[in-house]
């Protein structure tokens, strides 16, 4: 083999870690985002644009109990997954809840974590479909997003669900009483060339704040920071402050990965469809309860 | 007690290494001390839509007895990226999977493994 044939298939396996599952057919649909271990070894991929944010950008991240600074299992174990429990006590990092606070998760019932219940009988709000809203659909399945710029907003759309928000950027302030939102009322500005950061209000308590029934109120507010490391990487902060729940602020992300994929990227639909969720519990959540008498 | 269907054999009491659990929605409802079953039979319906995919599988007892048990795995995204897709199964394919089943006994379990198609091991990508 002549060695500008092997640089050659070095390069192409190499170009190939970073893209996306191709398939025989179709291949500019349904694209599927590479797996989690491909970014463990992911090396810089070179300066980073002056203040965009536009892009498909992929997580990995295919959820899990509560957000992923805080997930809502035991430290080290399966023992998280059995559930059961009235409140969080024995979690890994715990949240700083109010007394309010306090009352209001435990009158939410998850289906995941070690407060889960069985899956027919949570209150999940997104058990029926009802809107993810934000911070929801970024704390629990946060996968691949598309977000696209102009000057004046920036708009991301997440499949999850049929998520989108539109944070504005020309300049406007948040609104002081406005009707609450499921995704509420955005806005964001540039604090350097390469640092976004998005302030966030007027968000409807109907909707949970995560996956282990984290409660909100209308005075929540989410601040999120995206940093953009380099051309293909970006790290999301996100700053959950509620008084009303929580004693002091918390991070509910932390530096959490955004990765850039090939502008072609088209992501799968993800949507959560009544009907379907209906068929799903008539042919197996309900099956599924320990003791259907109760 | 033991499960309804003897025909389904117990493969493994305590796994060595655990299982992931479906970040969807939790275990309450299942057998989360790593034991496993093993449903093996015929596929009577794939079904490839969220909130999770399911497979129906008819199961013949040594008296020949049917139940069909229907077992589920994540959304159609998530098997996606572990190399699933519309057609992987169809009615009439002869399955073997290994499932965490449920506490009521009823047929019913959450596939974790050993997935074999029409005598062949269906080996799933990703991680």
């Amino acid at each position: 083999m002549s060695k500008c044939v092997a640089v050659a298939i070095v390069t192409a396996v190499a170009a190939g870690m970073l893209s996306p599952v191709a398939h025989a057919q179709d291949e500019k649909w349904n694209n599927l985002a590479p797996p989690l271990s491909t970014y463990k070894n992911k090396k810089p991929g070179g300066p980073a644009p002056r203040r965009e944010i536009a892009g498909i950008w992929d997580t990995g991240w295919i959820g899990g109990s509560g957000n992923p600074e805080h997930p809502a299992t035991l430290a080290g174990g399966r023992a998280g997954a059995v559930g059961g429990q009235e409140d969080e006590t024995g979690i890994a990092n715990p949240l700083p809840y109010t007394a309010k606070g306090l009352e209001a998760l435990k009158a939410n019932k998850p289906s995941n974590g070690v407060r889960q219940v069985d899956f027919a009988l949570t209150n999940d709000p997104a058990t029926i479909c009802d809107p993810l809203g934000f911070p929801y659909m970024f704390t629990w399945e946060m996968r691949t997003i598309n977000v696209t710029q102009s000057p004046t907003q920036v708009v991301m759309i997440n499949p999850f669900y049929g998520g989108y928000r539109i944070i504005w950027t020309d300049g406007r302030t948040l609104p002081k009483d406005p009707d609450l939102r499921w995704n509420g009322y955005s806005v964001g500005r540039w604090t350097d060339d390469y640092t976004f950061v998005v302030e966030t209000t007027g968000l409807n308590p109907r909707s949970w704040l995560d996956h282990a029934g984290r409660p909100h109120s209308e005075q929540l507010r989410v601040e999120e920071t995206y940093h953009r490391v380099d051309r293909d990487t970006v790290e999301l902060t996100m700053k959950i402050t509620d008084p009303v729940m929580y004693t002091e602020p918390w991070l509910a992300m932390n530096k959490f990965l955004l990765h850039l994929m090939p502008p072609d990227f088209d992501i799968r639909e993800n949507f959560c469809s009544p009907t379907e969720n209906k068929s799903y519990n008539d042919d197996y959540g309900n099956a599924a309860i320990q003791n259907p008498s109760k | 007690m033991g499960h309804p269907l003897r025909v389904v054999a117990l493969v493994s009491s305590l796994l060595a290494v655990s299982v992931p659990l479906l970040a969807h929605h939790g275990a309450a409802s299942f057998d989360t001390s790593g034991a496993m079953v093993t449903v093996k039979g015929t596929v009577t319906e794939y079904i490839w839509t969220n909130p999770h995919v399911l497979i129906k599988v008819d199961v013949k007892d040594a008296t020949g007895n049917v139940t069909n048990w229907v077992v589920e795995v994540w959304n159609p995204v998530t098997q996606a990226n572990r190399g699933w897709t519309k057609t992987t199964f169809k009615p009439g394919d002869e399955i073997s999977v290994d499932v965490t089943a449920a506490k009521n006994n009823r047929p019913i379990g959450m596939i974790r493994g050993n997935i074999v198609i029409n005598g062949k091991p269906f080996k799933e990508i990703g991680g």
